[in-house]
């Protein structure tokens, strides 16, 4: 098993009765890109504080390099850190900015120009270190705030959320630019992010959090294809995955889709059924219902479309390419089936995952 | 049609017309002043005359006497003393006080800064007598260290409002983020934070040596001849001989309004910001 870089184990916090992180358990392993994805108000500001020891822990402990710091004060933790809001000094250039870390730690000159040298060229802003911070678009600043936080060399670093409120095209550069600069320095990079998008472009390893808790664990493919609960089929994917009510007898599972055979030796009848957007075909077969076509979102390479059936609200995705589809939904009502295998099947109650489609019935 | 480029219309008259009613107004406000300095510069002749004299031969003969008197210079010198020393460390201290309200905010700070200012409620007329009697007591009278205190307590409470607008202004991000690279708290109160709020500083510089240096009362009665200032010296020094003194008084006025303008001047651009209180502020 690959080197641990960060491991935290039984992490608590709470205000007053309010439950923020609730036993929370995950590991960061070195170079690797690991990325905590839960959507807002799941905890995930104060989990980063908490290992940046910017708030105490009631309880738990924050293991980085085989020692526990969850006690340690915040400089003393040897984290690197990128926060979410830029928080450049006005009053330094941006070469002091980005050598601020290393004047704090008493870095020799020679130190401080080579890491500066290497983390500008990395981030491609050689040409803005004699600027004021006031003088660099939000890009920019973006990166400075990136370079600041990689400057002092470390293997662990957090990233709370740093694209967040860049625009589209800055977003996909700096996604590049961190995943190289992750592959180059060979470090623990842990990546905070509400975005799914973000989380399957960045993510080598991701993490779900949902409800102050680390719900799933795993490469990136085991996540997205077999979610071990609702809240980690929710978090990771876009557009959202579909949540359906559902009966279950047997090994059968009835929707408004139809009835599905499925892999379970569940025995609980309160049941759901998630299907990402892309587990559904376009046309008319034995299986297909007739859904109203109710809006179709252009993508770029591919539509998002929504679609009803009876009462229920459904979404799905279509390739551009796909004409023979597009055409077909144009019409305004089309023929969709689920694809059996799509559909996974969670416990109503505990929302875990209980099993999954096969065929048809 | 030709094309005609569309151009706002300029309405010269009603503008021209607030220019130069703000103007007339503002000369309206700086007469008495520029009065004050002429008459530094009148010969003694033609200070008191009806009709008033415009057109003079400048003389330095005013200023050189009035300088020549023995306290002037020492009014001066105390003045600047106690004046610039309590605001100093006035200042320092509120920066103390506003940086705590605003990042540790403990239990009941929107009471505790009302508290804190309610000292100014009360009209100094009020406390003349017992701060006579406690400088006395304290054997504080006719001191530095006395007069430095009782100004110091009496700007710190203006300047931990204005501090505290300003150090609100400001991302706690900053702060944390330095913690996070291994910064003392020191090091962040002073410099990444204080840097920051430079036109915080300077309005509660400016505001509080306004007061100070123009401050009277209580230097007369706490104070004594080694540590009259010049509002003290100018009042006993016009009345010199039964007679009220103008030259004098013009001369050591127009020298005593000098430094504060200096001062203004040098800080106007962070002044102007700092009137708004650390209202307008940028992103972080």
């Amino acid at each position: 098993m690959a080197e641990l870089a960060l491991k935290v184990t039984g992490l608590s916090k709470s205000y007053g009765d309010k439950v923020v992180l609730d036993n929370l358990s995950f590991t960061a392993s070195m170079n690797d890109f690991s990325v905590i994805c839960g959507k807002p108000g799941n905890g995930k500001s104060v989990l980063v504080r908490t290992i940046m020891g910017l708030e105490p822990v009631d309880a738990g402990q924050i293991i980085v390099r085989g020692q526990d710091v969850a006690k340690a004060s915040a400089g003393d933790r040897n984290i690197g850190y990128v926060p979410q809001s830029f928080a450049l000094y006005p009053h330094y250039s941006v070469q002091e900015n980005i050598e601020y870390p290393l004047v704090l730690s008493k870095a020799s000159d020679a130190t401080k120009k080579e890491s500066v040298e290497r983390v500008a060229e990395l981030l491609r802003i050689k040409d803005l270190l004699g600027k004021k911070p006031e003088q660099l678009s939000g890009g920019q600043k973006q990166r400075v705030a990136i370079a600041r936080g990689l400057a002092k060399a470390t293997d662990v670093y957090v990233l709370d959320d740093p694209l967040v409120g860049l625009d589209f095209k800055l977003r996909e550069r700096l996604i590049d630019d961190l995943r190289k600069t992750q592959e180059e320095l060979k470090v623990s990079f842990v990546y905070m992010t509400s975005d799914p998008l973000e989380a399957l472009s960045l993510a080598k390893t991701v993490m779900i959090l949902a409800h102050g808790k680390v719900v799933q664990q795993d490469s990136l493919d085991v996540v997205y294809d077999s979610p071990s609960s609702i809240a980690s089929m929710n978090s990771l994917g876009f557009p959202e995955a579909n949540i359906l009510p559902a009966e279950l007898s047997g090994t059968t599972v009835k929707t408004i889709l139809g009835s599905i055979k499925v892999n379970t030796d569940a025995s609980s009848t309160r049941v759901v059924a998630g299907i990402r957007p892309e587990g559904f075909a376009v046309g008319k077969d034995a299986n297909s219902f007739n859904c109203k076509v109710s809006l179709m979102e252009n993508l770029g390479s591919e539509f998002a479309v929504y679609f009803t059936i009876g009462d229920t609200d459904l979404v799905t995705v279509v390739s551009r390419t796909d004409t023979q589809a597009l055409s077909k939904l144009q019409a305004g009502s089309v023929d969709i089936s689920v694809k059996p295998e799509a559909v996974v099947l969670f416990d109503a109650n505990s929302g875990k995952r209980i099993g999954q489609g096969v065929s048809h019935v | 049609m030709a094309e005609t480029i569309f151009k706002p219309k300029r309405k010269s008259g009603p503008i021209k017309f607030a220019t130069l009613g703000a103007w007339g107004i503002s000369i309206l406000f700086f007469l008495p002043v520029a009065w004050i300095i002429s008459t530094a510069f009148k010969p003694k002749a033609s200070i008191v005359v009806s009709p008033p004299v415009f057109i003079f031969k400048p003389t330095l003969n005013n200023i050189t006497e009035a300088l020549s008197f023995d306290n002037t210079l020492s009014y001066f010198t105390h003045s600047i003393i106690y004046s610039f020393g309590s605001v100093i460390i006035a200042i320092l201290v509120a920066y103390l006080a506003a940086y705590s309200f605003s990042r540790y905010k403990p239990a009941g700070t929107d009471f505790l800064m009302f508290l804190l200012l309610s000292t100014r409620f009360v009209p100094a007329a009020a406390f003349v007598v017992p701060y006579f009697q406690l400088f006395n007591l304290l054997k504080l009278k006719d001191s530095y260290i006395g007069l430095i205190a009782f100004y110091a307590m009496f700007s710190i409470p203006f300047s931990v409002w204005i501090l505290k607008g300003f150090l609100d202004g400001i991302s706690q991000r900053f702060d944390e983020t330095g913690l996070v690279y291994g910064a003392s708290r020191w090091h962040i109160m002073f410099k990444v934070i204080l840097p920051q709020v430079k036109p915080g500083l300077v309005a509660s510089f400016v505001f509080n040596i306004l007061f100070v240096w123009n401050e009277f009362l209580f230097n007369f009665q706490l104070g004594g001849a080694k540590t009259f200032g010049i509002p003290v010296g100018l009042f006993t020094g016009s009345t010199k001989g039964g007679a009220i003194d103008w030259a004098y008084v013009a001369s050591i006025g127009t020298l005593y309004v000098l430094p504060l303008v200096v001062v203004i001047y040098a800080f106007q651009k962070y002044l102007l910001v700092g009137l708004t209180f650390g209202t307008v502020r940028g992103e972080v």
